[in-house]
């Protein structure tokens, strides 16, 4: 139903994607892998018509999509995820699943403003449809709740169930499980084979867990440096050495990694440089962190980990000063530091790397990198980042924004370092980035420590972190729920797998459908009623009778449509 | 708010504002009355920017349109001032169009400048240039004693008030068909516009048709005010809707709070009545010694410092720290008596 026939795409001197050909059949789940500035949003963003091919032909459903705008692509039945998430942050979630639903039908806008009958039924159903995908989503105590309000890995569930509500015959998914956890990604994968059975829709998938990609798709592309590498059946790729070597890069070695402990220096009886005494934080009415308390010492790496939604980012933030602790105390280098604004605990020396980094995208490398030493109390030189990243050397002049993801990292990385740091808080360093740009990070933390700098990190690669952290604390609910040596616990894994179920591929088994442990089921019916596609009048009928007989329109919906078949 | 009580609160509001300015002297029911012309003026930005997340400085320009385009057909095919109206809100709808044009491309500063240039070249190179004469009626203006709204006389005495009650009907009128539109499907594309164009786009709304249409219906709702302006003072002239007026529009807009239907209510009536009142009472001596006298200029000023003291203290405007602070109360209300509720 899809066929993509030679594209090419370049952005300035950069070859995105390099004549790139491959079919969708209806019904598949095309896994697509590939290191990070390899083309696959590219590709994505070519499909879904927000950027036009320099040369090539996307067809979809026979007819090409050459000139045929997004909105016209989305009418045909093409959705989309991002992997830089695009929620309308000040609607709610029920308003955000709404908008492509009456998007698709062709609604008067003076209608609407008159609130006249034919309108208010409209809204009706589209209300009664967008909660039937919340539902299937299990979203639907968030329907209130404003989409910019939730946390990350939420507002990625948000973006699955808005794309569903395009009612696509080909989804797009761009990492739809960065800042998951395992559990939850298990469950996405249930519930993409779920769509693709219910809806019929074909799937594109590109995600750095390799572990989801092999276990859903039907058949896997590799893409690399906009070329494709290789195709075959999930069995094919894991086995294939060029993949490996191209994707997992030496990761498959697992005795070369940094075993931080053996060169972190005694810190044991150092001042601690950062200490967090019983403090809670939270956003407007929310609580989200309470009776935190931690501490990092000069040169040392701890690691925060825990679900998502545990408070490891809020916790980042009220000790960075972006939002004010409630309560308790965060001490920086034996000062009281709690409730200042940030650039001045920043210019004590605690560098924080939010999540998304916090890069400007239209500034150069250089710029970026002069603007912080330009900051920083002794004018670093900023040749000294380019030492650490090479990488960073050859895109000097680059914008930002143009950056694959793990470079944008390496800026940020730098950026922070060129101030001096005493303390770096990192967060969620390796999220949407491919094994081998997260090994070379980690790599850098430990060369951080080295130096003496301390590290305060969170992260989702439970075990990457544990191996060259001193220290880890496990957040359970807004609390730290246990502290204690890495190395105790990367060997006891049970441990954290109470409040925790890491990122271990899962390999065994493929999914075993409606028994994930979480007793979450995707509701088969609630979709069938969804895939429908009822003409109004007919629609009204069902209306009007489910409100005469006190039953959910759905059910009614069902029932003809058994009828019918019979 | 359910459709009825949205009819109910309107309902009220007119009949409560509606006799106001009867007691009032010649001055301020003029002032009344074009208050809620400005009232049109900042509830066109409450649509475009408040909703549709775009910027334009020539709100006045579409107001201005609508005024002379209503002046021209009463003066020159002695058409009732109904049909002036329509006219006025059909030109100002087909100007909106084309502004919105360069808005498919254009976003954030630039546009503004875009529409800034605009709002200049229609005070300069339209309303004053005599290449459009018979639209302007040249630099005496059009002058519309004899307009004929419904009965409705511009040269009667008592027609300030009849032509602000129209007003207020109207303005009330298009203020509820803008919450129910918020509400409605059509509200939700233009706000997902607003809040991300790459998600809108890419989830089946069309940027060109509803961008356009929100320049559109923008201009129109401006124009609507705009076109009773003749009404109102009797005469047209360049000078109410030169550049200047679309950037206090655009301020105040802010000022009282751009994303909230009401706030175009509280920022007409600022901006007509203030400035007068100010010039009117503000000569005499202060301490028997220091003579001062306010010229207009100093409700700039004001308007100014009031800008930048609504951007730090109430980012939201003043409508919407009133509307923050209301459901504050509420939610504390409701938490109070269900605990007791809970606790009895």
């Amino acid at each position: 139903m899809l066929t993509v026939r030679d594209l090419y795409v370049r952005f300035g001197g950069v070859v995105a994607l390099d004549r790139v050909s491959f079919d969708l059949n209806r019904g598949e789940i095309l896994g697509l892998i590939g290191p990070n500035g390899a083309g696959k949003t590219t590709l994505f963003n070519c499909i879904s018509g927000v950027v036009s091919p320099d040369a090539g032909k996307v067809f979809f459903e026979g007819r090409s999509l050459r000139n045929v705008p997004a909105h016209e692509r989305a009418r045909r039945g093409i959705a989309r995820t991002f992997q830089n998430l695009q929620l309308w942050n000040s609607m709610t979630v029920l308003e955000n699943v709404s908008v492509p639903m009456d998007a698709l039908g062709g609604r008067s806008t003076l209608a609407d403003a008159l609130g006249n009958p034919m309108s208010i039924f409209a809204e009706r159903a589209t209300t009664e449809r967008a909660r039937a995908i919340l539902h299937v989503l299990d979203l639907k105590r968030y329907a209130n709740t404003k989409a910019g309000d939730l946390p990350a890995g939420i507002q990625r569930r948000v973006e699955i169930a808005r794309a569903l509500a395009v009612r696509p015959k080909l989804l797009l998914l761009d990492e739809p499980a960065a800042g998951l956890d395992a559990g939850e990604t298990r469950r996405l994968a249930e519930l993409l084979h779920t769509v693709r059975d219910r809806f019929h829709a074909s799937m594109l998938l590109v995600d750095h867990d390799m572990s989801l990609v092999l276990r859903v798709s039907d058949y896997v592309y590799v893409l690399d440096f906009g070329k494709l590498l290789a195709r075959g059946r999930p069995a094919d790729i894991r086995t294939d050495p060029k993949v490996i070597a191209a994707y997992l890069g030496e990761a498959t070695q697992d005795d070369s990694k940094p075993r931080a402990a053996n060169d972190s220096p005694a810190t044991g009886e150092q001042a601690p440089l950062l200490e967090v005494s019983r403090v809670s934080a939270g956003y407007g009415p929310l609580e989200v962190i309470r009776d935190v308390n931690l501490t990092v010492r000069p040169g040392e790496i701890v690691a925060c980990i825990g679900a998502n939604g545990a408070g490891k980012t809020t916790a980042l933030r009220a000790i960075s000063g972006v939002i004010k602790p409630r309560t308790g105390q965060v001490k920086f280098g034996g000062r009281n530091i709690t409730g200042r604004p940030p650039e001045h605990i920043a210019a004590l020396g605690l560098a924080h790397i939010p999540e998304g980094r916090g890069l400007f995208p239209r500034m150069s490398v250089e710029d970026t990198l002069l603007l912080a030493s330009d900051n920083s109390p002794d004018r670093v030189d900023p040749r000294v980042a380019y030492e650490a990243f090479p990488r960073l050397k050859q895109r000097r002049w680059q914008a930002v924004g143009t950056l694959s993801g793990g470079e944008q990292q390496m800026v940020a990385i730098a950026r922070a370092l060129l101030a001096r740091p005493k303390l770096v808080m990192v967060d969620e360093m390796s999220q949407g980035l491919a094994p081998t740009i997260v090994r070379q990070l980690f790599e850098m933390l430990v060369i951080l420590r080295r130096q003496g700098i301390a590290v305060l990190l969170v992260e989702q690669f439970v075990e990457s972190a544990l191996e060259i952290a001193d220290r880890a604390y496990v957040f359970d609910r807004g609390t730290v729920g246990h502290e204690a040596p890495a190395a105790d616990l990367l060997a006891d894994r049970k441990l954290i797998s109470g409040s925790y179920l890491g990122t271990a591929v899962d390999e065994a088994g493929g999914v075993a459908v409606g028994a994930n442990g979480n007793g979450h089921r995707p509701d088969v019916e609630l979709m069938e009623t969804l895939a429908l596609k009822v003409p109004a009048g007919v629609k009204r009928a069902i209306e009007e009778r489910a409100e005469h007989e006190g039953r959910p329109s759905g059910a009614v919906a069902l029932e003809l449509l058994e009828g019918a078949k019979n | 708010m359910s459709h009825l009580t949205r009819l109910t609160v309107a309902a009220v509001a007119f009949v409560a504002l509606a006799w106001i300015p009867a007691g009032l002297d010649v001055g301020l029911k003029f002032d009344a009355a074009l208050s809620l012309v400005w009232g049109f003026g900042i509830l066109s930005l409450v649509l475009l920017t408040g909703y549709v997340g775009q910027v334009s400085l020539c709100q006045a320009t579409f107001a201005g349109v609508g005024a002379y385009a209503a002046g021209m057909v009463v003066n020159t095919f002695h058409a009732g001032y109904v049909v002036g109206i329509v006219v006025g809100v059909v030109a100002a709808f087909a100007l909106g169009l084309l502004v919105g044009l360069p808005a498919l491309r254009l976003r954030g500063i630039t546009l503004a400048i875009v529409t800034l240039g605009i709002a200049l070249v229609f005070d300069k190179y339209v309303f004053q240039d005599h290449l459009f004469d018979w639209f302007t009626g040249g630099s005496a203006g059009w002058r519309v004693d004899g307009a004929d709204l419904l009965g409705l006389r511009a040269d009667s005495s008592s027609h300030l008030l009849a032509a602000y009650e129209v007003l207020l009907a109207l303005f009330i009128l298009t203020a509820l068909l803008m919450v129910n539109l918020h509400q409605s499907g059509a509200g939700r594309r233009f706000r997902a516009i607003r809040d991300s164009e790459l998600a809108a786009s890419t989830m089946g709304v069309s940027l060109t048709r509803y961008k356009l249409l929100a320049f559109g219906l923008s201009a129109a709702i401006a124009g609507l005010g705009g076109s009773f302006y003749p009404l109102v003072a009797g005469s047209v002239s360049p000078q109410p809707f030169w550049v200047f007026t679309s950037l206090q529009l655009a301020a105040i807009a802010v000022l009282m709070g751009v994303r909230y239907v009401p706030a175009a209510a509280l920022g007409g009536f600022f901006l007509a009545f203030v400035p007068d009142i100010l010039t009117r009472n503000g000569h005499g001596t202060f301490l028997g010694r220091y003579s001062y006298d306010i010229s207009y200029d100093w409700f700039s000023l004001a308007l100014g410092v009031l800008l930048i003291v609504q951007l730090i203290h109430l980012p939201d405007g003043v409508w919407g720290d009133i509307h923050a602070r209301a459901a504050k109360m509420w939610s504390g209300l409701r938490h109070r008596t269900e605990r007791q509720v809970s606790l009895a």
